[in-house]
């Protein structure tokens, strides 16, 4: 760092960030690769005087001075370059000469993200490592008492229903008097969830949705991904891949025309329309996409011009009241492809989730509803509504679900279940222990981004500038410089490899449940936990 | 040691059933006892004929009628062969670890499962699971099964060793697989030879490959056998007439599942998804921009920043501190490249007075804005390039425009304008009342602070330059100025401040105002008595205290109101001199004794100067020309409300000489401008940002700049490129380079597609010249 002339009150030392870069000058080859690779310029070359007095033994003759200049790496401790700790340095580094580490002590630079009067804004999630889903056990292990299933051995079919499901009675009716039956999708019940092109960038986007089709199209893996708010490419929505896309409308409404003038060439239905009321990761907040980020390619596929910022509004504005807002949106959503595509809301996870329920438990046309929870993450959020703001998914689930029992439409009403599944990297157990607490379908996001585009953003802070489009690797970014350090294909085969590997795990944690066709949705009795609260609020086993 | 071979055991004893332990016992003691051939009517019971171990090392028979239970022949023993006269239940040969069991009807499911070794004949069909866990241990010969009709569901699960042969004769199977649903998952090893109808089977663990004809050989005299077993052997013919309907199955190697056919992502990409999209895939048809994939580390337009070289884009601190704008830098360049010359006459452009201002009377702003001084580091001593100034050159003013401007007051301001007017070609007129021209600088300042000759000299310079009036002692009149206003193009006013400020206290009048006062002493024309008593100690009143001392005075106290605002030479010379100084205090009176203070102490004085200010004489102003406070009033131009007239120096507000002169400068700029019908252009440049100077390369025990040619080189150069080549040599990526331009000049130049926007120019470059900025956006 610069040697500090006067004191402000927000000047910082290297030892106040929460990351310091350290830098070996011995193994320093002076390349330049660091600082031209560093996504925050948290650090440059820097000029150094060094001093050595020259004193003889004896004192024989006059000591003297020499001065010596030398170049080294400094870290830079202006609050708005602060490292991220995001270790591309040390990624490009040939001698291994750079790295950054977590300062010992709560960093200082907390107190000094609100420049001007700024609230701090951040990409990534809730920097909290705790998780209720972690600490849930599978205790219910059939070996002799039920048919006990081989997870590599049996043969297993793992899908879920996505559509209202109309009663046996009602089913009945509708086949002799020929009634409206609702669209149900048999899909994969892990699905990628709504991440828009402009919060990804565009190779990391089509990563996903080649990864998906190639899911589909050569493992016969019916795994669907939602669009999220930024429109669709005018030539996925007249290609046969819209079947395994969800199309997300929100308070934005980008991209929707689009969509409309696209309706007449569809070749496929797109799998279910998502309505987005909320956000587990910012609940009550609306998404603002940076007007540096909407370039002519972002413009496009959203139907805006370029060059403006683009604000969804935390409500939808163009309705003023939950009649409104769900059940027209929902009804105009069905008859945009003739009643035969589900519609359902996204909602965050919130204690009012019963009453939106409730409310859907009364619309035919309603095809679900997805509750994402506060664990949920984002591209851009005040850092206050990330940290404070929602509601654990795994109790708003259990609510749901029991609500739906005591209703007795648990068969008929999927609820998905998103936000924060697999946030310590365990996808596979998360997702199961919330199907088990009544989920019949998961959506993860941000589990996906570190798993198929490498994102380092962690429970501890680190990197999480998803928002100022400089991705270090190229994930949140539309500008080509950074997004095509990321291949497509790449992207595509890791979310394959993702799938395949979660549908193995999946498989291990059903086996023993004597579970190979049908998804144990609510089956909580083979739940358990050690904590004597959570296990009663849950409804599931107290186990130690 | 038994009397016969044979001996028969019945599961039914007293018409009750026995116990599958008894029959154990019954059938282990039998084999202990040396029965060789034992007969068993079985009712159920489980396990018969298995694990029998004779000491003898005689084969042993166990012959089964009735109704066996499950797993016959269970861990069966080599030597011991067992032979079921009818169907058998489930498991036969579970865990075989060698017997070899024949089952002349059907069994159940289960068969063979474990099997290590021995060999299992049924001449039936078999349930499910059969041939499951089976494996062949390396010391023995593999396990074998044989199966004369068909097998059940889930046929070798995890099979990892052995035979098995499925002849699909007579089978329940036939019409749908003869091998049922799912064989051959998790199969690791063995071989299944099967004759007949097969849908499907786990082709991730297993394959069909062709029959060698050493296995074929192997094949028809294993069911040569088999068939003679079972009573079936006018079959044989039937079974291999046609070795084309035998098919044979082997496990993959771990090696041949790992590369089970699937598109390969490339593949899919160009074949499945840009088929169906189009080319340039999701959106090729709404972007041209190539998206195929790139290093982090990159160059040319693919660089996130890219480097500037700023020369002279930003004015140094020096020249923007210097209210006259001389470029100071500049000057110190062209010595460094041996140019004093240059260098010298350089300062005639910007003052008339560069020895005698920058040299002598100026406080040397410049140097207090020096870069150098922010490291502790001693500034370049511009006062000695002022000195080094006093035979400089002037330049050829342009040519003559016959524009005539009065100038109305022959100090430094008016001087100023003068110089730079007749520098640009037009014909500045000076009106001064005085004897001579200089003003305060000839009348006022002392000569210990401006040697006369030098002053003297560059006054010359000027006057054999410029035309000037001698007005008469009582100055300017209105009437007298509006003639002149009227008679030139432009009129600046630079009458400077002569009225003194009133101090309103008792004997006010006793007191002497300092301009008369230094007036008077510069003459030698007063005498100044033991004790003086200055009131104000600002730099005119230092000025004055030095003066005193020189005149014979003995004590000399400036007293103030305020913490003295004097600094500089001035204050430095009156201490020097001997002065005290005292503050904070209040003057109540002057008495005939000295100054009362407000405390009532007295301080005796033989005389009283009173240096608290003066205000300029503008009794000769127009109504047309307004004023504030005293002073007249100006726009930025220092134009006043008449716009023919404009106003510098002391008369529009209290400054230094260095200040006076620079706005002559200005004033003569926009006169300039406006004479020739042009917009005024004032150098719009910005002060560099002392961050990007880097003072580190500076030896920081230097004390003092010895000369010129020392200063010269310690220069930081701030904002212009002393073409030290730093960058040239760090520059990673070596993309920097010198180009030296035609007429001699020189710039450095960056090869983009060498350059990865490190910056290290920027952070390196010792004058602050480099910046890293970012890359024009792409898309």
């Amino acid at each position: 760092m610069e040697p500090v002339g006067n004191l402000h009150p927000s000047t910082l030392s290297t030892r106040d960030l929460p990351w310091r870069v350290l830098w070996k000058r011995e193994k320093c080859t002076l390349c330049g690769r660091c600082t031209a690779a560093c996504p925050v310029r948290a650090i440059g070359l820097g000029v150094h005087r060094k001093r050595t007095m020259e004193v003889s033994v004896g004192l024989a003759t006059k000591p003297s001075n020499l001065y010596q200049v030398y170049h080294g790496i400094d870290q830079v401790t202006d609050p708005a370059r602060a490292c991220i700790g995001c270790g591309l340095c040390t990624q490009v580094c040939p001698n291994g000469a750079i790295m950054a580490l977590r300062s010992d002590e709560a960093d200082k630079l907390r107190f000094h993200v609100n420049k001007g009067g700024e609230p701090r804004r951040r990409g990534g999630r809730r920097n909290d490592p705790g998780s209720v889903l972690d600490r849930i056990k599978f205790v219910r292990i059939s070996m002799l008492t039920d048919p006990a299933l081989d997870a590599g051995r049996h043969e297993f079919e793992v899908r879920t229903l996505l559509g209202r499901i109309l009663s046996p009675e009602e089913s009945l009716r509708a086949q002799r008097e020929n009634l409206w039956i609702p669209p149900v999708r048999e899909i994969y019940p892990l699905m990628v969830g709504g991440m828009s092109f402009g919060a990804l960038s565009p190779n990391m986007w089509e990563g996903l949705q080649m990864g998906v089709a190639y899911l589909n199209e050569e493992l016969g893996m019916p795994v669907r991904m939602c669009t999220g708010e930024g429109g669709c490419p005018p030539r996925l929505l007249r290609s046969r891949f819209l079947k395994y896309v969800i199309l997300q409308i929100a308070s934005g409404y980008f991209g929707w025309d689009e969509i409309i003038h696209a309706l007449p060439e569809m070749k496929e239905d797109p799998c279910a329309i998502e309505i987005k009321y909320g956000q587990g990761a910012k609940p009550g907040d609306g998404g603002l996409l940076m007007w540096y980020k909407v370039n002519k390619l972002i413009a496009a596929i959203r139907g805006v011009p370029t060059g403006v910022s683009l604000p969804s509004p935390p409500t939808h504005q163009t309705k003023y009241s939950i009649e409104e807002s769900v059940a027209k949106m929902i009804q105009s959503m069905c008859m945009a492809w003739g009643f035969r595509v589900p519609v359902y809301p996204k909602i965050s996870a919130t204690t009012t989730t019963l009453a939106v329920l409730n409310n859907l438990a009364r619309n035919p046309y309603a095809a679900g509803l997805a509750i994402d929870g506060e664990d949920g993450g984002t591209g851009a959020a005040y850092n206050v509504s990330m940290n404070h703001m929602g509601h654990p998914i795994a109790s708003n689930i259990r609510d749901a679900y029991l609500n739906l029992v005591k209703i007795g439409k648990q068969n008929e009403i999927p609820i998905l279940a998103g936000g924060g599944v697999g946030k310590n990297g365990n996808l596979a157990a998360n997702a199961a222990a919330l199907i088990m607490l009544g989920a019949s379908g998961i959506q993860a996001g941000k589990y996906i981004m570190q798993a198929c585009g490498g994102c380092v953003g962690s429970e501890a802070d680190r990197c999480n500038i998803c928002n100022i489009g400089l991705c270090p690797k190229g994930i949140t970014s539309q500008d080509p410089r950074i997004y095509r350090r990321l291949d497509p294909e790449d992207v595509a085969q890791r979310l394959v490899d993702v799938f395949v590997s979660f549908d193995a795990e999946l498989k291990k944690i059903l086996a023993p449940l004597g579970r190979s066709t049908s998804l144990p949705i609510g089956m909580a009795d083979a739940l358990g936990i050690d904590d004597r609260n959570a296990a009663e609020r849950l409804g599931i086993r107290y186990v130690v | 040691m038994a009397q016969h071979d044979s001996i028969f055991i019945a599961g039914m004893e007293d018409d009750r059933r026995i116990e599958s332990r008894i029959l154990e016992e019954r059938i282990q003691r039998a084999v202990a006892e040396g029965y060789h051939r034992i007969e068993v009517q079985a009712h159920g019971q489980h396990g018969i004929g298995g694990r029998l171990w004779n000491t003898d090392g005689k084969p042993v028979k166990v012959e089964i009628r009735g109704f066996p239970g499950q797993r016959i022949g269970s861990m069966g023993a080599p030597g011991t062969t067992i032979e079921v006269h009818g169907s058998a239940s489930d498991d036969v040969g579970w865990l075989n670890a060698g017997a070899t069991i024949i089952v002349h009807g059907d069994a159940t499911n289960g068969v063979a499962n474990a099997m290590a070794q021995g060999r299992i004949y049924v001449a039936g069909d078999i349930g499910a699971r059969g041939m499951t866990m089976t494996k062949q241990n390396p010391r023995f010969e593999p396990p074998e099964l044989w199966v004369l009709g068909g097998v059940g569901d889930s046929f070798a699960e995890f099979m990892a060793g052995g035979v098995a042969v499925v002849c699909g004769h007579g089978s329940h199977y036939r019409r749908n697989s003869i091998l049922g649903t799912r064989p051959c998952v998790g199969m690791v090893g063995g071989k299944i030879f099967f004759h007949g109808h097969q849908k499907s089977y786990s082709e991730a663990d297993a394959k069909i490959v062709r029959i060698t004809d050493e296995e074929w050989e192997w094949l028809r005299k294993g069911l040569k056998d088999f068939l003679q077993v079972a009573g079936k052997e006018y079959i044989f013919e039937e079974l291999t007439h046609d070795r084309s309907t035998w098919q044979l199955i082997t496990a993959r190697a771990p090696s041949e599942k790992l590369s089970i056919r699937r598109s390969t992502m490339r593949q899919f990409h160009t074949e499945v998804w840009d088929r169906e999209l189009g080319a340039g895939g999701l959106i090729g048809d709404l972007t041209n921009l190539d998206r195929g994939q790139i290093p982090v580390i990159t160059t040319g337009d693919l660089r996130r920043f890219v480097p500037s070289w700023e020369n002279h884009k930003y004015l140094p601190p020096c020249q923007a501190s210097c209210p006259t704008g001389i470029p100071v830098q500049k000057r110190w360049e062209l010595i460094r490249k041996g140019e004093l010359d240059k260098a010298v006459n350089l300062s005639l452009e910007y003052t008339p007075f560069p020895a005698t201002v920058c040299g002598h009377l100026c406080p040397n702003l410049c140097m207090e804005g020096c870069t150098r001084g922010k490291a502790n580091l001693v500034p370049v001593d511009t006062a000695l390039l002022g000195r080094a100034s006093l035979d400089a050159v002037e330049p050829e003013p342009l040519q003559p425009t016959g524009k005539k401007v009065a100038i109305i007051g022959g100090g430094p301001a008016g001087l100023s304008v003068a110089w730079q007017l007749w520098l640009k070609g037009h014909e500045p007129v000076i009106h001064d009342r005085a004897e001579d021209l200089g003003g305060k600088i000839r009348s006022v300042i002392p000569f210990s602070r401006i040697p006369k000759d030098v002053f003297e000299h560059e006054l010359k310079r000027l006057r054999d330059r410029v035309a000037w009036v001698k007005l008469d002692e009582g100055g300017v009149t209105e009437e007298l100025f509006m003639d002149i206003r009227d008679r030139y193009e432009y009129t600046v006013i630079a009458v400077g401040a002569q009225n003194p400020r009133e101090l309103r206290v008792k004997g006010y009048d006793r007191a002497m105002p300092a301009l008369d006062f230094l007036r008077s002493a510069k003459r030698n024309r007063i005498g100044v008595g033991e004790r003086v008593v200055i009131i104000g100690a600002g730099n005119v009143g230092c000025d004055a205290a030095t003066e005193a001392y020189r005149l014979g005075a003995k004590e000399v106290t400036l007293i103030d109101i305020q913490k003295p605002a004097s600094f500089g030479k001035e204050r430095a010379a009156a201490e020097a001199a001997g002065a005290r100084f005292v503050w904070p205090v209040k003057t109540e009176a002057i008495t005939k004794k000295g100054v009362v203070l407000s405390d009532g102490t007295e301080i005796p004085a033989n005389l009283v100067v009173a240096s608290i200010g003066d205000r300029p004489d503008l009794s000769f102003l127009p109504d047309s020309i307004d004023t504030q406070g005293g002073f007249i009033r100006v726009g930025d131009d220092y134009r006043t409300s008449d716009p023919r007239v404009f106003a510098i120096g002391d008369s529009v507000r209290p400054g230094l000489i260095t200040d006076a002169i620079g706005a002559g400068r200005k004033v003569a700029s926009a006169i300039d401008a406006a004479l020739r019908g042009q917009q005024e252009t004032h150098d719009q440049l910005s002060v560099i940002d002392t961050a990007r100077i880097h003072l580190e390369y500076y030896d920081p025990s230097v004390k003092e700049l010895p000369d010129i040619h020392a200063c010269s080189v310690q220069c930081a150069s701030c904002g212009g490129c002393r073409d030290c080549g730093l960058c040239e040599t760090l520059c990673p990526g070596s993309a920097i380079s010198r180009k030296t331009l035609e007429g001699g000049g020189f710039e450095y130049v960056v090869d983009a597609d060498r350059c990865i926007g490190c910056g290290f120019c920027a952070g390196a470059c010792p004058c602050g010249i480099w910046e890293l900025r970012e890359n024009v956006p792409i898309g």
